[in-house]
């Protein structure tokens, strides 16, 4: 790169030399190492230059020796610029202190406006709000974005049906509809008691109505458990309630791979961020953090505001956590293990919450292509009682 | 630079094929049709005018005359001159006459 094309940084003078030996003299200042550019004839002892400010020193030196007259015509770069604006300090200051306040004030959130909910709900979605860090005066910075803050919203108060979070500008908007229950007619139903799975009953309570069969009965699916019909063959029945324990049996095949792959996280995190402009991504911190393969990133885009005005510049916040792939390669008996487990877990995904596993058997075991096998019998204990009801009249 | 150097030089620049202006220390001149000249290799200026621009180099003088001149650039060694070129002279000074 030639030395002069960087002159708008270094700081340019241009001048005019007057003096007899002028040749001589422009030739000694090259000699020492200037670089004069735009030499242009005057007169015949005179010529304007432009000469960079880093030479000024060697050239006023030379000036003596070859007797030649220089005079300033004007100083370009920011050299001087940046004197200029030294020497107005105050206004300067001001300038930064204006454009911060500005940032900073388009940046804080001013208001919040709920509408749709009725007071109680408004001021507990506030309250939560405040939780989260988002309260009039508080800066946006740091905040969650909309659809986070909606997300723990809808979390947090069941109450809320839904809600639409949006930012605008230096206020918050909610719009929320409340969720409305409705209560159940609590008109008494004529009902039986039905089992709703063949089992073998160990426990019964039946708080309403008239128990029809016994602990330690079979019972089949369907089979009639209690009755709503207080006397026999009376025709009047009541909402008969109760809880009926049985024993119940289930067949699991279930099939595990031998090895499994784990990724695990160790928590070692890092963090480095970059701006970016449309496409073009600058790292600024962070960066120089060397990555193994295997890890994984998370990011997320802070945006800038001003009067509406997006900036063109994000940062752009990339988590990075370290991930570990591990093949777990069992051994049979372990295997057997894991794989029982599994087997159990998805058995009481299935079945209704209160149910209990007391027992299970291995029926069969086998290997096939890295893969274990198992036919299980599992034994349970859980409600079979099912509200059958009646209808009554005709 | 005596006589014999000189020879020698020449004689190798031709037989080895090198670029005689690094080897017999002559100026390098580049003009785009009569707008520019670059010249390299020069070792002073001699005389500046929007006239007539005179560069010395080590085995003699150079003049290049046209209108409007002007030195866009003036390095240790390099110099490029602007303007409406008309010719370019060279005047070899005889051995030792130069410095």
């Amino acid at each position: 790169m030639r030395k002069g094309q960087l002159a708008v940084l270094q700081g340019k003078l241009i001048i005019t030399a007057e003096g007899q030996v002028l040749e001589a003299f422009m030739h000694a200042c090259v000699k020492q190492g200037c670089t004069l550019s735009n030499i242009k004839y005057l007169s015949d002892k005179k010529v304007q230059m432009a000469v960079l400010l880093q030479d000024w020193p060697k050239i006023r030196k030379l000036r003596k020796h070859y007797r030649c007259k220089i005079k300033i015509i004007s100083k370009k770069g920011a050299p001087f610029f940046y004197k200029r604006l030294i020497s107005r300090k105050a206004f300067v200051t001001a300038l930064i202190i204006g454009f911060m306040a500005a940032f900073l004030l388009a940046n804080t959130l001013w208001s919040i406006k709920i509408t749709g909910l009725d007071p109680e709900l408004e001021a507990e979605v506030e309250s939560k709000l405040r939780t989260y860090g988002i309260q009039p005066g508080s800066t946006t910075f740091s905040m969650k974005p909309p659809r986070e803050v909606q997300r723990l919203l809808l979390e947090d108060i069941p109450e809320l049906l839904w809600v639409g979070v949006k930012k605008q500008g230096t206020s918050y908007q909610l719009y929320g509809v409340e969720q409305t229950n409705y209560d159940e007619a609590e008109e008494p139903r004529p009902s039986n008691i039905v089992a709703s799975k063949k089992g073998l009953i160990t426990k019964m309570f039946i708080s309403k109505g008239r128990p029809l069969v016994e602990v330690n009965d079979v019972v089949k699916k369907g089979t009639l458990l209690a009755t709503g019909e207080l006397k026999e063959d009376s025709g009047k029945f009541i909402e008969s309630e109760g809880e009926v324990i049985a024993e119940t049996w289930y067949r699991v095949e279930i099939d595990r791979p031998k090895e499994q792959n784990w990724g695990l996280t160790d928590g070692e995190s890092s963090q480095s961020f970059s701006l970016v402009f449309a496409d073009v991504s600058i790292p600024i911190w962070g960066f120089w953090r060397k990555n193994e393969n295997n890890v994984r990133k998370e990011s997320y885009d802070h945006r800038f505001k001003l009067f509406g005005w997006e900036f063109p510049v994000q940062l752009k916040q990339t988590t990075t956590f370290t991930n570990e792939n591990k093949l777990q390669s069992l051994s049979e008996e372990e295997s057997i293990k894991d794989t029982l487990r599994t087997a159990k877990q998805s058995l009481l995904l299935q079945l209704e919450e209160n149910a209990k596993i007391t027992e299970e058997k291995i029926l069969h075991e086998s290997e096939d292509r890295g893969k274990v096998k198992l036919i299980l019998l599992v034994k349970v204990e859980e409600n079979i009682a099912e509200t059958k009801y009646v209808s009554q009249g005709d | 630079m005596s006589k014999w150097q000189n020879q020698l030089r020449n004689w190798v620049s031709q037989y080895f094929d090198l670029p005689a202006d690094v080897m017999l220390d002559l100026p390098r001149i580049t003009t785009i049709g009569s707008l520019h000249a670059y010249v390299e290799n020069c070792t002073g200026l001699l005389h500046f005018s929007d006239q007539e621009v005179r560069i010395q180099y080590r085995r003699g003088e150079l003049s290049i005359k046209g209108k409007d001149l002007r030195i866009k650039m003036m390095l240790k060694e390099e110099l490029l001159l602007e303007g409406e070129l008309q010719s370019i002279d060279f005047k070899e000074l005889k051995e030792g006459g130069v410095e």
